[in-house]
């Protein structure tokens, strides 16, 4: 291995990127510009799925007086949940936005307030913070329906309260999902898209076949290649992070998870990117075979909106795109820090890395038939 | 008897010089006149720089390249010549290592490139078919990066002096003319000082000044004493260029040789055009002698000669018959006529 050769091409490959406004603007300003957009649409509206479960301890003439009016309202789709459930876990388990827990002994409280005016009960309305036009609308709802039950029953005492609860323990926002979401996003497009120039440009122009025939072996030529991609993910990392601290107040933590993340990614993304080049030899069809490829998980792999928001099917669909455990890796490990989500998505991450960046280098030939 | 071609230490002039295997000869310079004394090699092998033996590529049903063997000698301009399909760029390509030979044999300077050709890297350059660079690299950069990937490195300053890139060395390559483009190439070929310059179809798609130009930039290699291995389907190219020429034809080498020799065993005769020819016995005169002639008119008289030689033959039996004329004219056959004689069709409309 000649690192000489390998640091030279890394710094040519940096150059000639630098030249080029479209893969500059592409790699940098289109992440940044879509972070700026997207938050600011939503920062503060909300979403069309009003799905709420809960979870009735009281089983009580209120309690299914409650449950009653908020099925009335036409705006809340109640699921049932069985109260030996644990709520957290189970909306852990169920990845479950809205969750609503009617606690032991509500009717009792009520009855006993038209005595005891001290006497109140809260209702606790769990909700995930990532999916803030959802959970904001129900919530919303709920209070409105409390409200006029207190006015009713006390002419405005807060006899009935809703103890709202994140089911994570700091309060996000969408920017929060959003971030970590474009950032594997942008790693993807510019791994699998740099690989595919690598693999099928380069052949037709004929550059292979001329190093092919210099001194620099396969093995320095991709390493220099995968440093350069590096370098562009951490870049990329890097601006997504300080616009969204500084536009939108994005709390991150870089941690060893989420480096390994960027890190597995790229490799993953580039294993894909050779794997098309090598079956699609025409320049243009194998721009097409990424887009096929990258766009769908674009949508599907929980970029830009929650897979909540999602039909189950899709949902389905999700857990078998690699750049929906990118995603996930991210969010846990630089925001909401859930080390146990963390750990399982940047571990699936690797695998799916070691198993397409193995293929593809297996796979790419410089020689032709 | 072996010719060899030698530089001259003071001039840069390459000369031509036949010697026996380990004879030491002295010699003087044509051009400065400088004399000294050369050594033919004792080993005739070493003198040669490629050489491919029975050469064979199938795809399927189809015979690419077929039983081709040839050797290319040290310092010199080796021709391939041949039309569109014919197996020229799969042949160079198995000689290059980029592509696997069905069967046969390819040795670089001395090395079997199944086993040797990481060896050889070094000392070797090629300028593939239809070849673009990096485009956002400029024409320095270009030249350096490639120079980066070697051991032994060229003056990339005099690479650019050499092949006139001093004014485009700072344009972004993709920016520069398809001429320039292929000049950019060529030079890319130098930036290991190689010993051998495999360049494949360089002028393909050059206006007729920017394939002077590369021609010129070929020419030059050649002064440096650098064996050159041209891909071509260009007859005048071959003929301005090449020492050596091989044509293919069907994945096959149907000729092999110098110009002269192609043109002597293949052509169909030159052609002796005597012009201001008043008398009316001349071309009676030549027949006699058993001359191919006839009249052009308006005095003028055409005479198929085999050999160039027999061109003075000619003007001595006219001079005997008292024939007077005012100038003659000689039409030399070309490679196209040699490429018509071997396979009955023109090299265009070979092309598969």
């Amino acid at each position: 291995m000649n690192l000489r050769i390998v640091g030279m091409d890394v710094f040519f490959s940096i150059k000639s990127w630098w030249r080029s406004r479209g893969t500059v603007f592409w790699s940098l300003l289109f992440p940044i510009m879509l972070i700026l957009i997207f938050g600011a649409i939503f920062s503060g509206t909300g979403s069309s799925s009003y799905s709420v479960y809960v979870q009735d301890h009281d089983h009580s003439t209120m309690s299914s007086q409650l449950l009653d009016i908020m099925n009335k309202t036409g705006v809340l789709k109640i699921t049932m949940v069985n109260d030996s459930e644990n709520a957290t876990a189970y909306i852990k388990a169920n990845n479950i936005g809205c969750f609503l827990v009617i606690p032991e002994g509500y009717e009792r409280s009520i009855n006993q307030s038209f005595i005891n005016p001290a006497s109140r009960v809260n209702l606790t309305f769990y909700y995930d913070p990532t999916e803030t036009g959802t959970t904001e609308v129900v919530r919303s709802v709920i209070s409105n329906i409390l409200q006029t039950m207190n006015m009713r029953l006390s002419q405005g005492r807060s006899i009935v309260g809703l103890s709202a609860q994140s089911t994570i323990t700091e309060k996000f926002n969408y920017i929060d999902f959003f971030v970590p979401g474009m950032i594997g996003f942008t790693i993807m497009q510019q791994a699998i898209y740099g690989s595919i120039e690598r693999n099928t440009k380069y052949r037709k122009d004929g550059i292979l076949r001329k190093l092919l025939t210099t001194p620099i072996t396969r093995s320095e030529w991709i390493l220099a290649k995968m440093l350069f991609m590096l370098f562009l993910s951490f870049l990329t990392t890097t601006i997504a992070i300080l616009v969204g601290v500084l536009v939108w107040g994005l709390k991150v933590n870089i941690t060893p998870l989420m480096i390994l993340t960027v890190v597995s990614s790229s490799f993953l993304f580039s294993g894909i990117g050779m794997i098309i080049g090598r079956f699609v030899k025409e320049e243009e069809t194998a721009d097409m075979a990424a887009g096929a490829i990258s766009f769908p998980m674009m949508f599907l792999a929980g970029t830009f909106f929650p897979l909540a928001l999602m039909p189950a099917f899709l949902q389905t669909v999700a857990q078998v795109l690699p750049l929906y455990y990118v995603n996930e890796a991210l969010r846990n490990s630089m925001i909401y820090m859930n080390q146990t989500l963390a750990i399982t998505n940047a571990a699936i991450v690797l695998v799916f890395a070691v198993v397409f960046f193995v293929a593809g280098v297996v796979l790419t030939k410089w020689r032709e038939d | 008897m072996v010719t060899m071609r030698f530089k001259c230490p003071s001039c840069g002039e390459i000369a031509s010089f036949s010697g026996g295997p380990g004879e030491e000869l002295v010699v003087t310079c044509p051009s400065c006149m400088l004399s000294g004394k050369i050594r033919f090699p004792e080993d005739q092998e070493a003198s040669y720089a490629i050489e491919v033996s029975h050469l064979k590529k199938v795809y399927g049903d189809l015979i690419a390249v077929n039983d081709i063997s040839f050797k290319v000698r040290k310092g010199e301009v080796f021709a391939f010549l041949g039309p569109n399909g014919a197996g020229k760029t799969t042949t160079v390509e198995i000689i290059e290592s980029i592509r696997e030979p069905t069967a046969g044999t390819v040795t670089l300077l001395g090395e079997d490139t199944r086993t040797g050709f990481n060896k050889v890297k070094e000392r070797i350059s090629i300028l593939p078919q239809e070849f673009h660079s990096f485009e956002r690299f400029t024409v320095r950069e270009t030249l350096e990066y490639f120079s980066y990937l070697y051991q032994k490195r060229a003056d990339i300053e005099g690479i650019i002096a050499a092949m006139d890139l001093e004014s485009h060395e700072k344009m972004l390559y993709r920016t520069l003319s398809g001429g320039l483009k292929q000049r950019v190439g060529v030079a890319l070929s130098l930036v290991n000082d190689p010993d051998i310059v495999f360049l494949d179809e360089p002028t393909t798609g050059l206006d007729p000044k920017a394939r002077r130009e590369v021609w010129q930039v070929i020419a030059n290699l050649r002064a440096q004493g650098k064996t050159v291995f041209l891909t071509t389907h260009y007859m005048e190219e071959a003929e301005f260029l090449a020492d050596h020429i091989a044509i293919i034809h069907k994945g096959r080498i149907i000729a092999e040789g110098s110009l002269d020799h192609l043109i002597t065993k293949y052509g169909q005769g030159s052609v002796l055009r005597i012009q201001g020819c008043t008398s009316p016995d001349a071309i009676a005169i030549l027949k006699e002698q058993g001359y191919d002639a006839h009249s052009e008119g308006n005095g003028s008289l055409a005479v198929t000669i085999t050999y160039k030689d027999r061109v003075l033959d000619v003007l001595s039996t006219l001079r005997h018959a008292a024939v007077d004329y005012e100038s003659i004219e000689i039409r030399r056959s070309n490679l196209e006529e040699v490429f018509l004689t071997l396979t009955g069709a023109k090299l265009l409309e070979a092309e598969a």
